[in-house]
């Protein structure tokens, strides 16, 4: 028989225990994440050149916040890319999944691996390698196209249409990876239920309207939650695609580029903050709202 | 009605009609899929093989009026990279960085996903709050006063300095939390308790041996995170031969002045171990993957 | 209970379990499994071979003082002469490269936070106007003005070069630059022409002399006459600093809707819009825009003395068919040059702890940027001309160069010396050319848009755009609550 357990009664689950566990993840959360969160907040409400230079300027940097042009910019970019990201991306993953499972397919293995694999070199890579894909006249894309189709050799995609650059460079970052999630959803769709589908003479597409949607929805939920934050918090790809810039007109301004921009380049680390402040809300609400959204659907 | 047989994961076998048709459309779009994913890994082959001299002047492999020229292939890019100083520490600094950030940070993810999952406890609600909340912080944001931080903690120029912030991942807490309430059932626990099994044995024996993917998985994710990431390290070491494999790549570009060739080839040298590593275990991470998303 | 839907890959089945099967089977399995899994045991045997090379692999402890700078070729350049200098002197010094956004990021926190900074920093004209930003008295460098006029080193150099590190009348770094900027131009393909570009004075003589040059949009292989675009907010500031124009005044107050910077930016709108444009994008620091160049797709370019290092490294090709010539005025007797760029050495003050430490750095960045041997490595190995007035004669700088067809290029860029205009110390400086860089995209759209190719209908609308990008700097100005109300309406604080 083995030594006693920390638990008074056997089988009981003890009290400290679950603490115990927790504590290594809130002791480093707490001290280099909630810390300079908190700090960060502080700074929001202040305006600082440094610790002998800081004043209290209360809502000031809000206020300035909801009338500064390049803030709105920067939100209706971040807002295009992640509904264009979302809409595009999603069914791409997801159909690519289902081509994986085509019965009788073989070579799933190499193909996953292919697929997955731009997930893994980093945003560096992605960055420069888009920036040789996209360039004006001597861009692989352009260049492809132009030999293909007559396409105008200078079409500026990192000028004029930098979203839609965006998107598709992270769409090659990330669609392997939320295919995977995918796979997994669809290899538990029960089968019974497709074949019942089948038996009562719905088509491909009903079935999968009928049968497969409902059945991924809590991965699909968990990856568009996923995707959303992400997409909201894009900065390395654009800044370094556009050379540390956020593009000409600042198309390629994304609200946390926007952030780094003023807390770094304009040193102005209280309105970054504000910044910072309003994107976590803002993320905040979206999570809310979706998990709500998942739970009503579960219930009807 | 058993569930078992009725998932394909029970083990039997599903009776399908296979499509020749359907079958030969889907290689077709697999493998233009597949073949734009590998696009830009053998362009940066070509770039890194391509002398520099005429770097710009071919798209993809060097040519010679007109002819793709093989013999202009050269490994002086390669040359010049490995004979730069400190390129081997680095790589060093590297490969520890990275593992031993991996191995901690899912020790502490798998730890408090445990915690989240399998006990009932006053506050373990606002903790799953909480770690769904650090989400959806942006990094950037703590940016500034994180390196001050660092700074009156004495760790500026440090490798903890850069492990330390790196281990407690709320997106992993939240994966593994995910693993083990579908894969680890309560009873299970509760029998391990019952017979007398201690809390750290508990969950070293019992549960994290049923969530070995998502170890797996997680591993690899922190891994990889870290080994990409050259924000971080370059601002908080402050020795030169402590910066990564990462920074020292991100120091070939300067703004007036490139040697493409070298960057091209120093960027190829940073994600083959990466691709290795990922052929190796990528059984494993794909599984682990899929078993971190099922459950909501 | 059911089992799990997904089953661990070493396939322990899961299922109601009696305790005496969970001690035997888990016992042996459990921890075992879990640690013998490939991939944790690939990651541990990483994690600890790692760190016992690295445990094996002292990193030697380097004492002395420390510089950091951002330019890999700058890096290579000082290395023997930092060598040279711990050999022959008791302070020591090590170079630490770092990449520009970590130089900036970790130069504001040490002068905004405290966080370590070096004991000299070299920066670049945009980050060092950073350090500007609060109160005089809050510069994170010493303040070098009293030093530099008693040893007449304000006399010694060229006085324009001083301007980007000289906030409020006091000055916190030492140049190493001129960087005047001159147009170099495809002489290969203008002789042949039988162009004579003696003739070329102004800015209206370049474009008519060299028309026959143009194949505009449409031809099977375009030439244009100049590169610039309006994306290229670099040249953009260099154009308007030419013609007397920028962004802001020398008390730092922003003058960017001025009637000059209007008068230039349509004319370079008018130049780069329509079928008839003269003006082609090839992008500089790329290779893409190397391509072009070598092509002919431009048939001129701005070259600050730098840009002639990089051309030699980057293109080969274009060895013996370039030549340089002075920028064409904006009007007759006009300035014929500009300025680009420009990097600065300062002491941190949180490196200096007594006056002797000031002392070790202040000699040592003299002898780093004053001395004549780095006026020449900087000039043989990065075309850089010094902006040390005393080493001017050097023959060097009177060496044809071969590149550019047998010009005397270092005598040619030191001749337009004093003529380099002033550039503002303000820290508002990045944001004042992000915001008229705004202003030149949107200007170009509007021309494409509504079909104005013409300088007179183009300039109400730069009036317009200009105005917008004044008045976004005037509020950001306005919201600092550090800048006195006498500094706002101008005059010192």
């Amino acid at each position: 028989m083995r030594a006693a357990s920390i638990a008074d009664v056997p089988g009981a689950q003890p009290r400290l225990a679950p603490w115990l566990f927790l504590s290594p993840f809130l002791l480093v959360f707490l001290v280099f994440t909630a810390y300079p969160l908190v700090q960060a907040m502080v700074l929001s409400l202040q305006q600082t050149f440094g610790p002998q230079h800081t004043r209290f300027v209360g809502l000031r940097n809000f206020q300035f916040l909801f009338s500064d042009p390049l803030f709105w910019t920067a939100l209706r970019n971040t807002v295009v890319y992640s509904l264009g990201s979302l809409l595009i991306q999603l069914p791409l993953s997801l159909g690519l999944a289902m081509l994986l499972e085509t019965p009788g397919l073989r070579g799933g293995r190499l193909y996953r691996v292919i697929l997955f694999s731009p997930s893994l070199v980093g945003v560096s890579f992605a960055a420069m390698i888009f920036a040789v894909i996209f360039e004006k006249r001597t861009g692989l894309l352009n260049v492809a196209l132009h030999r293909t189709i007559g396409w105008n050799l200078d079409f500026a995609w990192l000028e004029r249409h930098v979203m839609p650059a965006l998107i598709v460079a992270s769409l090659w970052m990330w669609v392997g990876f939320n295919m995977t999630y995918f796979s997994a959803a669809l290899k538990n769709v029960r089968r019974d239920l497709l074949e019942a589908a089948e038996i009562d003479g719905a088509g491909p597409w009903r079935r999968f309207l009928h049968v497969t949607i409902p059945e991924i929805s809590p991965v699909a939920g968990f990856v568009v939650l996923l995707s959303m934050i992400g997409s909201f918090q894009l900065f390395e790809l654009p800044y370094l695609l556009l050379n540390s810039t956020a593009g000409p007109g600042n198309r390629g301004m994304t609200i946390v580029l926007y952030l780094y921009q003023t807390g770094f380049e304009n040193s102005d680390l209280g309105y970054a903050s504000a910044i910072g402040w309003v994107l976590g809300l803002l993320l905040i609400v979206m999570t809310v709202f979706q998990r709500v959204l998942v739970r009503r659907s579960e219930a009807a | 009605m058993r569930p078992a047989t009725l998932r394909n994961s029970g083990g039997v076998t599903p009776r399908v009609r296979v499509s020749r048709t359907r079958v030969a459309t889907a290689h077709v779009l697999l493998l233009a899929a597949s073949g734009l994913m590998l696009v830009p890994f053998i362009w940066l082959l070509c770039a890194s093989l391509r002398p520099a001299d005429a770097f710009f002047q071919d798209l993809f492999l060097p040519t010679r009026d007109g002819h793709v020229a093989f013999d202009l292939l050269t490994l002086a890019s390669f040359e010049r990279l490995f004979d730069m100083a400190g390129f081997g520490r680095s790589l060093l600094n590297s490969i520890f960085l990275s593992s031993t950030t991996a191995i901690l940070g899912t020790l502490v993810a798998a730890m408090g996903g445990y915690a989240l999952a399998r006990f009932r406890f006053r506050g373990s609600k606002a903790c799953t709050v909480l770690v769904l909340a650090a989400v959806t912080i942006p990094g950037p944001l703590l940016m500034a006063p994180g390196y001050q931080f660092l700074y009156r903690l004495g760790l500026l120029d440090s490798f903890w300095g850069v492990i330390l912030p790196a281990i407690a991942p709320a997106f992993g807490v939240f994966l593994f939390r995910q693993a083990i309430l579908s894969a680890v059932p309560q009873e299970l626990l509760e029998a391990a308790r019952l017979d007398g099994s201690g809390e750290v044995n508990t969950f070293f024996v019992v549960a994290l041996p049923l969530v070995r993917p998502m170890v797996a998985t997680f591993l690899m994710i922190m891994f990889l995170g870290t080994w990409n990431n050259f924000v971080g390290p370059q601002v908080v070491l402050q020795t030169p031969e402590k910066f990564p494999l990462s920074v020292a790549i991100a120091q070939l570009k300067s703004t007036y002045y490139q040697d493409y060739g070298l960057q091209m080839a120093g960027t190829l040298v940073s994600i083959v171990p990466v691709l290795i590593l990922f052929m190796f275990l990528q059984r494993e991470f794909v599984d682990g993957l899929a078993a971190g998303a099922v459950k909501e | 209970m059911e089992a799990a839907s997904l089953h661990p890959s070493f396939g322990v089945k899961v299922q109601r379990v009696t305790p005496a099967w969970v001690r035997h089977r888990l016992e042996r399995l459990g921890l075992v499994a879990t640690v013998t899994s490939p991939v944790v045991l690939a990651f541990a045997l990483l994690s600890l071979a790692s760190f016992t090379a690295m445990m094996v692999w002292p990193i030697p402890s380097r004492e002395g003082k420390t510089m950091w700078l951002g330019a890999p070729p700058h890096f290579r350049m000082y290395e023997p002469m930092v060598a040279e200098w711990n050999k022959t002197h008791e302070s020591r010094f090590r170079l630490v490269l770092l990449s520009q956004p970590a130089l900036e990021r970790r130069m504001l926190s040490a002068f905004t936070s405290g966080t370590p900074a070096a004991d000299i920093l070299e920066v670049e004209r945009r980050p060092a106007a950073r350090a500007f930003m609060g109160p005089l008295e809050g510069v994170g460098f010493v303040d070098l003005t009293d030093r530099l006029r008693v040893e007449g080193l304000l006399d010694e150099l060229n006085g324009p070069s001083f301007t980007p590190w000289t906030s409020r009348g006091r000055t916190f770094g030492l140049p190493h630059d001129v960087h005047s900027v001159m147009l170099g131009y495809r002489a290969d393909i203008v002789e042949a022409a039988g162009i004579d570009v003696s003739q070329i004075e102004t800015w209206e003589d370049y474009f008519r002399i060299m028309k026959p040059l143009l194949q505009g949009p449409g031809s099977t292989q375009e030439r244009y006459l100049l590169n610039l675009w309006e994306t290229h907010g670099d040249h953009i500031e260099l154009l308007l600093l030419q013609a007397g124009g920028g962004f802001f005044d020398p008390q730092d107050r922003p003058i960017i809707a001025s009637e000059v910077n209007a008068h230039v930016l349509a004319k370079i709108i008018s130049w780069c819009v329509g079928p008839d444009r003269v003006c082609g994008d090839a992008p500089n620091f790329m290779a893409s825009g190397n391509r072009l160049k070598v092509e002919g797709y431009v048939l001129a370019s701005f070259m600050p003395d730098w840009m002639c290092g990089i051309y030699r490294g980057e293109m080969p090709q274009l060895g013996g068919k370039l030549k340089l010539m002075p920028l064409p005025a904006w009007e007759r007797g006009g300035r014929r040059t500009s300025v680009w760029g420009g990097s600065m050495i300062g002491i941190s003050k949180s490196g200096v702890r007594t006056p002797e430490d000031f002392e070790k750095s202040w000699a040592f960045a003299k002898e780093l940027y004053l001395s004549p041997s780095l006026a020449r490595t900087l000039y043989e190995v990065g075309d850089i001309v010094t902006p040390v007035k005393s080493h001017w004669g050097d023959p060097i700088f009177d060496r044809p160069d071969a590149y550019f067809s047998g010009q005397p290029k270092g005598r040619m860029y030191l001749d337009l010396a004093p003529q380099v205009p002033a550039r503002s110390s303000s820290p508002y400086n990045t944001m004042a050319w992000l915001r008229v860089a705004d202003a030149a995209t949107a200007l170009a759209s509007w021309a494409r848009d509504n079909q104005k190719f013409d300088y007179v209908d183009i300039l109400p609308e730069a009036k317009r755009v200009l105005a917008q990008a004044h008045g976004q700097v005037q509020a950001q100005i306005d919201r600092n609550v550090f800048l006195s109300d006498a500094a706002k309406s101008g005059g010192v604080p």
